[in-house]
């Protein structure tokens, strides 16, 4: 446990301080032991409510389990906005939204953007207030998996926890965004261009503009609720297809992705 | 004492008739209170119209648990729709609970989660509606031949029908009671004063018999694990139902004709405990009361398993205790000792079968 704390610290510093005796919490989740029965291989559950939504994690893969358990959770509480499976990062009051199903290289691309100067709102969740058009920052360290663990960690001012090698996902750690974005972490940015990335090793860079109606479908298609806000989430999918710009951004350097992601940015600004 | 014992009971109970204006660390115990029972968009709907002022992640919430509860309405009505062209006139098909209070518009039906859509066929028509639906596409889950046998010949309804690729379930029900339970009565009588729903091919029970079968659902159809929600659905219809004249004087000869008087009795009670129903005192005066014994055991045992306990805790012994109590007590309301026996011992062998063979969940999949 003293071991979860230290890494706790590490990949949340900037909520060290002013984060204590909040009275409202939109989650709140305990790590408990798993069964005594286990003498080696010992487990840790995650407990909240009475609930245990997964199954139990190894004992020292307690950082992960905390990270995906209340990914969860809040995904599960979060229906007053549109929930995308994007990164988000922004410059200025614009925002570059990146959806993507696991595995297309978009949260090696938001930290690699973010280590870049770009501000980062999220990456797991792309939180889109639907009465104001904006998307919304959610500050939780970005998961990297396996080779972009490598990628990301050497480039300058990375700030990473450290890796579990072997979870459910591979191997994982987690990349701490910056004092910046956490203290601009109640200021939401108005969509500007969303680009779904694919990365596929040895590609060279393909980038290819998205109609609106194609655009709506594809927001809706990597959204977790979707469905479940029926027509609101519809306009708001429509709304934003309006306002920004949609690409496909097939690439096998992240450099090259990062510089036609900046021109397209410009363009649209 | 039936009287909700802890401040944070009597507030959630409180916000789900009228609006709270309390401070941000009164809602978040509320509202996990809330959803540990299922009642957080109740509690929503009642404060979202614009009249109470909420603070932003207060109000997030709020809006996030009535869009989930308008989204599963909404795939009830769906469902609804699509088992529509499976009734064709030549039988009733009677929309019970949470389906009947959607398609009615009934104020209770706004902000309250539905997981399931039950329909009740007379006895007869049974097997040609199973097999229409069958045929149509919908499909039981895989059951082992133990559990069909026990929903066939001891249960009420058939095994979930399931479309694939929904998430709803059909639970199609020939009676609102075990036939082996001890409150059993003849089914056919509820359909004498069935009511069809305008618009639809659909019926409903008549209103008496709909405030009823609530409050058998409730004390004799199910373990009452947190299940104060039940009572919220009572008092809702009784809010409802009470101001047509003559409703209470039906309701008494109603449950008086099919014998369920002690479930109505306890449901009446912790209605007017809890919600503060408008009942009359004659109602209960009228109503054979349980021995003093049971009623002290039932109002010690009752808020201890159906009200939530602390959410940052594992349920304390007494709720522990509470609930198992009163899970017997389930079990032996519904079905005799000569059944209900092996059929626990056997489900004991399972779940123990279960566990060494490391399988991940080894629950019979009717909670029994």
């Amino acid at each position: 446990m003293a071991a979860f704390h230290r890494q706790l610290d590490l990949v949340y510093p900037h909520q060290l301080d002013g984060c204590r005796d909040i009275p409202f919490a939109d989650i709140r989740v305990s790590l408990t032991p798993g069964t005594r029965l286990r003498l080696w291989r010992r487990q840790i559950c995650l407990w909240s409510e009475s609930q245990t939504p997964f199954e139990p994690y190894p004992l020292n893969s307690a950082l992960p389990l905390f990270e995906w358990g209340t990914n969860w959770i809040i995904a599960q509480r979060l229906n007053a906005y549109l929930l995308l499976h994007a990164g988000v990062v922004a410059r200025g009051e614009q925002a570059l939204i990146l959806p993507a199903q696991p595995g297309s290289g978009k949260s090696t691309l938001t930290c690699a953007l973010h280590l870049a100067g770009w501000r980062f709102l999220s990456d797991e969740f792309g939180v889109i207030d639907m009465e104001r058009g904006l998307v919304l920052p959610m500050l939780k360290p970005a998961a990297l998996k396996n080779a972009s663990i490598q990628v990301i960690g050497a480039r300058p001012n990375a700030v990473l926890g450290p890796t579990f090698p072997g979870t459910r996902k591979g191997d994982v750690a987690h990349f701490v965004p910056d004092r910046a974005s956490f203290e601009a972490r109640r200021t939401g940015a108005q969509p500007r261009l969303v680009v779904f990335p694919h990365f596929v090793a040895g590609a060279s860079l393909r980038c290819v503009a998205i109609p609106p109606a194609e655009a709506v479908m594809r927001i809706g298609v990597n959204s977790f609720n979707y469905q479940t806000l029926g027509p609101l989430g519809f306009e708001a999918a429509v709304r934003i297809a309006r306002s920004a710009q949609a690409f496909d951004l097939t690439y096998g350097s992240l450099d090259e992705a990062m510089n036609c992601i900046d021109s397209l940015f410009n363009q649209a600004a | 004492m039936s009287q909700a014992p802890d401040p944070a009971h009597r507030l959630l109970l409180l916000g789900l008739r009228q609006s709270l204006t309390v401070d941000e660390g009164q809602w978040d115990r509320i509202l996990r209170l809330a959803r540990r029972t299922g009642l957080h968009a109740r509690v929503a709907a009642n404060h979202l119209d614009g009249n109470v002022r909420l603070t932003d992640p207060v109000r997030r919430h709020l809006l996030s648990a009535v869009r989930v509860a308008a989204y599963r309405a909404q795939m009830v009505r769906a469902e609804l729709f699509r088992l529509a062209t499976h009734c064709k006139g030549d039988f009733p098909v009677v929309v019970l609970k949470g389906g009947a209070y959607i398609l009615e518009n009934r104020a209770l039906a706004v902000g309250r989660f539905v997981s399931d859509v039950d329909i009740l066929v007379p006895k007869t028509a049974l097997r040609t509606m199973e097999e229409r639906l069958r045929g149509a596409g919908w499909a039981p889950a895989p059951l082992n031949p133990y559990d069909e046998r026990y929903y066939r010949d001891w249960s009420h309804e058939t095994p979930p029908l399931r479309f694939p690729g929904r998430s709803l379930e059909v639970d199609l029900h020939h009676a609102i009671t075990p036939v082996t339970g001890r409150l059993a009565f003849d089914p056919e009588t509820l359909f004498e004063t069935i009511r069809p729903i305008p618009g639809t091919p659909f019926h409903v029970l008549a209103p008496e018999d709909q405030a009823l079968h609530a409050c058998l659902h409730c004390f004799q159809d199910g373990d009452l694990e947190l299940r104060v929600r039940e009572i919220v659905d009572i008092d809702g219809l009784l809010r409802a139902l009470a101001s047509a004249p003559g409703f209470w004087d039906r309701l008494l000869l109603r449950a008086a004709q099919l014998g369920l008087e002690r479930p109505l009795w306890y449901g009446l009670r912790y209605a007017r405990a809890w919600l503060d129903s408008p009942i009359p005192d004659e109602v209960f005066q009228a109503l054979p009361a349980p021995n003093a014994v049971a009623r002290r055991l039932m109002d010690t045992l009752l808020p201890l398993a159906m009200l939530p306990s602390d959410p940052d805790f594992p349920e304390p012994i007494q709720v522990r205790l509470a609930r198992s109590a009163l899970l017997a007590r389930y079990h032996f309301l519904r079905m005799p000792l000569r059944l209900l026996l092996p059929h626990l011992a056997r489900k004991a062998l399972l779940r123990g079968k279960a566990r060494f063979s490391q399988s991940p969940t080894g629950d019979g999949n009717h909670g029994v």
